[in-house]
């Protein structure tokens, strides 16, 4: 049927090109072809949704490992680096550390010390070690007032800054309760008998700070108290300069004149003395002795008092004991074991005690008695006493004042009121005796016995004023007293 | 045509059975990564952004922008409040410290961390290597064990982070053998320099979310699999499992076991004597016939078949396999390096630890093995 029917009709066929002839049965396009279509596009997009909603239920899942059927499910944790590798000879520590770029850990615990933030990160600011060589570790310890949140905010504003030579290295804040029961007040601070434990917890806070903080990339560890009011800004330089194992400054404070204007301020920074190794010999094993009281007489040499203004600020001094307010050590100090005592370590604990447990192990220690770093001045209850003394003194100085220049007006007043009184009295003798001379004039006869009543009368007027006047005072004040009991009373009763 | 048309004709069945299908797919595809990624997601959750982060987490690479210029380290709060030592480490999810001096590498003590079956996303390993030959040597057989572990081995197998720290100073002795290392004059310097590598390790890595501390001998080949959990189920300050050594007897030519450790004691009046009588740099020794002490050793107290769970109350430890509590290093109890009440390294240790408030535990029926050269 075919052939014949292709050669009937005239039609030029070229097979290659063209293989539908007109003539053929042409199946139009069915509605059945299109409803499978539409079943099709139908199917992907429910495929699709499903897709999206499986994605909404794990959208922790990530799409990687379902598009790749889980064969780089690992792919993130290549970029995660897991092994580290340390060679401790290249963190010694240098007399020139900022050019060997050398880093340096600045230790800061706290506790209750909101109100000094602002000053230390001023000082933070101004520091001309490279901020970015330097790691922040603060121990943040049973502080009732708002230091955490201010001291966040604060590192935050400071690791935010435009200038991209202020933000720092690592920072650290370590959030640890001790539950110290010692307060932390400047009287309780100093007291005496509160020093020996005082100061085990203070020393637990500083190694649990350190070893938090201390990696293996540090060549130096700084510490750093925060309520240091006035230092030079090139104080890691200049102290790294000396290339120590353990340097500190000087530490005073400056006090308002009537103490002196100025006095030594960390006593514990000394050099061990006859007496004080007889006397620790005498104690029993866990007592601590303590420098600047006078239950402890160690005779000791201490690079406060030996400071001279006028000194080479470069000159060493030996010392066995630190003191804890600005200590930059090399880090292998700490790595090899040297820590704050929380216990006596040699009758000593904490700064003290880290002194002679860094002597112990051969290394130098070292105090410059001519550069001097300025503590704040906080007065003690002593000091505020002795205000309030003085302050009190003052005010009665000035009630003096006030008494005796109202005393005196009062004095003049007194006196000025006679006098105007005489005066007027003088006047109107002097109007009676013109009037007198008048009336001499007029009446010449009669003058002599009219002058005599006029006096008579004019002093009994004057004694009568002069005896109101003092009567009228006393009554006034026992009211004010009287007053004044009452007001005492009411707040008593209240109780 | 009729049944091909039938096939294709979509019905509701072969709908539900498409969707259920692909939902079974979706499911065998996410549900495995995310099983598995337990650990790693802890991973990803701990680990530190730079470089500079406690050593004890794993850290991502970059640290600066694509411009060169640095990133400023956040600011990190660490909770210390909230690390926890307990009887319970693995339900309180506590992070241990592996710590070693490491002078020589032996296959088998590599081997037997492998097989510690404490979660190894908890566990960090640090390494404290001389500077010598031998030490070079140690650390590319360490290398080379850490990269198979950490870069290809199952993910189970590896460990949170690995610190490989070389030490600053030279070891006192030329030679790590066994006959020299024991020379009682040798010990002092030794044990001074041994302390020295121990506190650099320990001050170093610790960081701020560390729960226990076990220091474990490059030398001790064979633990217990459950070696951290058992340790830590006594719930002590400082806990020491007894450290014996297996050898084959010359005579019967059997395999024995022979206490090797003898650091482990409890103090006796002759020692505190012998002590009241030295001069201050002067150090007591465990273990030479020169001077006997007539100490209660560890060593001698374990009993064929007693209770692994015994304790007995110890007054020095050896370092062999030490579990520590973290925050008993962190009030500063250290590795004298110097006579401490003239006792030196991990017994004067016990001894700081006690002036600290801590004491120290023994488990003399709860063994540990030494290799034996």
């Amino acid at each position: 049927m075919l052939p014949r029917h292709h050669s009937s009709n005239g039609y030029p066929r070229h097979k290659e090109t063209y293989s539908i002839s007109p003539h053929r049965f042409q199946p139009r396009t069915t509605p059945a072809a299109i409803r499978r279509r539409h079943t099709l596009i139908f199917r992907s997009i429910v495929a699709i949704i499903l897709c999206a909603f499986f994605f909404f239920i794990w959208p922790g899942a990530s799409i990687l490992p379902v598009l790749s059927l889980g064969l780089l499910s690992s792919g993130e944790d290549f970029q995660l680096e897991t092994v580290r590798y340390y060679d401790l000879s290249n963190v010694q520590g240098t007399a020139r550390g900022w050019e060997r770029e050398e880093r340096i850990l600045l230790c800061a615990p706290l506790r209750d010390a909101e109100s000094h933030l602002r000053m230390f990160f001023g000082h933070l600011r101004n520091f001309t070690y490279p901020h970015h060589l330097i790691d922040l570790a603060f121990l943040v310890s049973d502080s009732k007032d708002r230091t955490l949140p201010l001291l966040s905010e604060l590192l935050e504003e400071l690791q935010a800054d435009e200038d991209p030579k202020q933000p720092y290295g690592e920072i650290s804040i370590i959030e640890k309760d001790f539950g110290q029961k010692v307060n932390q007040d400047v009287e309780s601070r100093h007291g005496f008998a509160a020093q020996a434990s005082r100061r085990k917890l203070m020393a637990q806070a500083r190694n649990w700070l350190l070893s938090a903080a201390l990696r293996p990339y540090h060549s130096w560890v700084y510490w750093r108290d925060v309520d240091v009011e006035t230092a030079p800004f090139t104080i890691l330089e200049d102290l790294m300069r000396h290339n120590k194992d353990v340097i500190v400054p000087n530490v005073w404070r400056p006090l308002p004149d009537w103490l002196g204007g100025e006095q030594p301020y960390d006593l514990n920074s000394w050099q061990e003395s006859e007496t004080a190794l007889a006397l620790a010999d005498t104690l029993d094993e866990d007592a601590v002795i303590v420098e600047g009281y006078a239950e402890y007489a160690t005779w000791r040499p201490h690079l406060a008092y030996l400071r001279d203004p006028y000194g080479d600020p470069d000159m060493e001094m030996d010392i066995d004991g630190v003191g804890g307010v600005s200590i930059l050590a090399k880090a292998k100090v700490f790595r090899s074991g040297v820590h704050f005592p929380a216990f006596s370590f040699e009758k000593h604990a904490e700064t003290e005690g880290f002194g002679k447990m860094a002597k112990r192990m051969q290394f130098s220690v070292v105090g410059l008695p001519h550069y001097t770093i300025w503590h704040l001045y906080e007065p003690s209850v002593d000091d505020i006493r002795h205000m309030e003394e003085m302050e009190q003194e003052r005010i009665a100085r000035e009630n003096e004042e006030k008494e005796r220049a109202e005393r005196m007006k009062k004095i003049k007043d007194q006196f000025a009121d006679p006098n105007s009184q005489w005066e007027k009295d003088k006047t109107d003798i002097q109007n009676e005796a013109m009037k007198e001379k008048k009336e001499k004039e007029q009446a010449e006869a009669k003058a002599a016995e009219g002058s005599a009543k006029d006096a008579e009368s004019s002093t009994e007027s004057k004694e009568s004023k002069e005896d109101s006047k003092p009567a009228s005072k006393p009554e006034a004040k026992d009211e004010k007293t009287e007053t004044k009991v009452e007001g005492k009373d009411a707040p008593a009763k209240a109780q | 045509m009729g049944p091909v048309r039938s096939l294709r004709r979509s019905s509701p069945i072969t709908m539900i059975v498409g969707i259920v299908l692909i939902i079974i797919i979706f499911v065998f595809l996410v549900s495995p990564s995310s099983s598995d990624s337990a650990a790693s997601q802890l991973r990803k959750a701990n680990a530190a952004s730079n470089p500079l982060s406690p050593p004890t987490s794993p850290f991502r690479k970059q640290n600066e922008k694509s411009n060169g210029k640095r990133i400023p380290p956040p600011v990190v709060h660490y909770h210390m409040n909230n690390v926890t030592s307990s009887a319970d480490p693995l339900g309180n999810r506590e992070t241990i410290l592996i710590l070693t001096p490491l002078a020589r590498f032996y296959q088998e003590y590599w081997d037997n961390l492998m097989k510690l079956t404490y979660p190894h996303e908890l566990i960090t390993l640090g390494f404290m290597i001389p500077k010598n030959r031998e030490g070079n040597a140690a650390t590319a057989a360490l290398q080379e064990q850490i990269t198979k572990t950490q870069k290809s081995g199952p993910m189970k197998d590896r460990f949170a982070s690995i610190i490989i720290e070389r030490q600053d100073f030279d070891p006192p002795l030329a030679s790590q053998n066994e006959a020299e290392r024991h020379k009682m004059e040798n010990q002092k310097a030794r044990r001074a320099a041994m302390s020295r590598a121990r506190n650099s390790l320990l001050f170093t890595t610790l960081g701020p979310s560390t729960s226990w501390v076990l220091w474990l001998d490059s030398d001790i080949i064979e633990t217990p699999s459950t070696l951290i959990q058992d340790l830590a189920a006594h719930d002590k300050a400082i806990i020491v499992p007894n450290c014996f050594q297996r050898y084959v007897d010359p005579k019967t030519k059997q395999p024995a076991e022979r206490p090797y450790d003898f650091n482990s004691w409890q103090d006796s009046d002759t020692a505190r004597d012998m002590a009241e009588k030295m001069g201050p740099d002067d150090i007591l020794l465990e273990g030479y016939a020169a001077m006997a002490t007539y100490r209660t050793l560890m060593a001698y107290m374990s009993a064929d078949g007693g209770d692994p769970r015994q304790e007995i109350a110890l007054d020095g430890v050896g370092g062999t396999a030490l579990l520590v509590k973290a925050e008993v290093h962190r009030d500063g109890a250290m590795f004298p390096p110097f006579p401490f009440y003239h006792l030196i390294e991990t017994e004067g240790f016990a001894k700081m630890a006690k002036r600290l408030g801590w004491s120290s535990t023994g488990l003399p029926n709860y063994k540990v093995y030494h290799y034996n050269e």
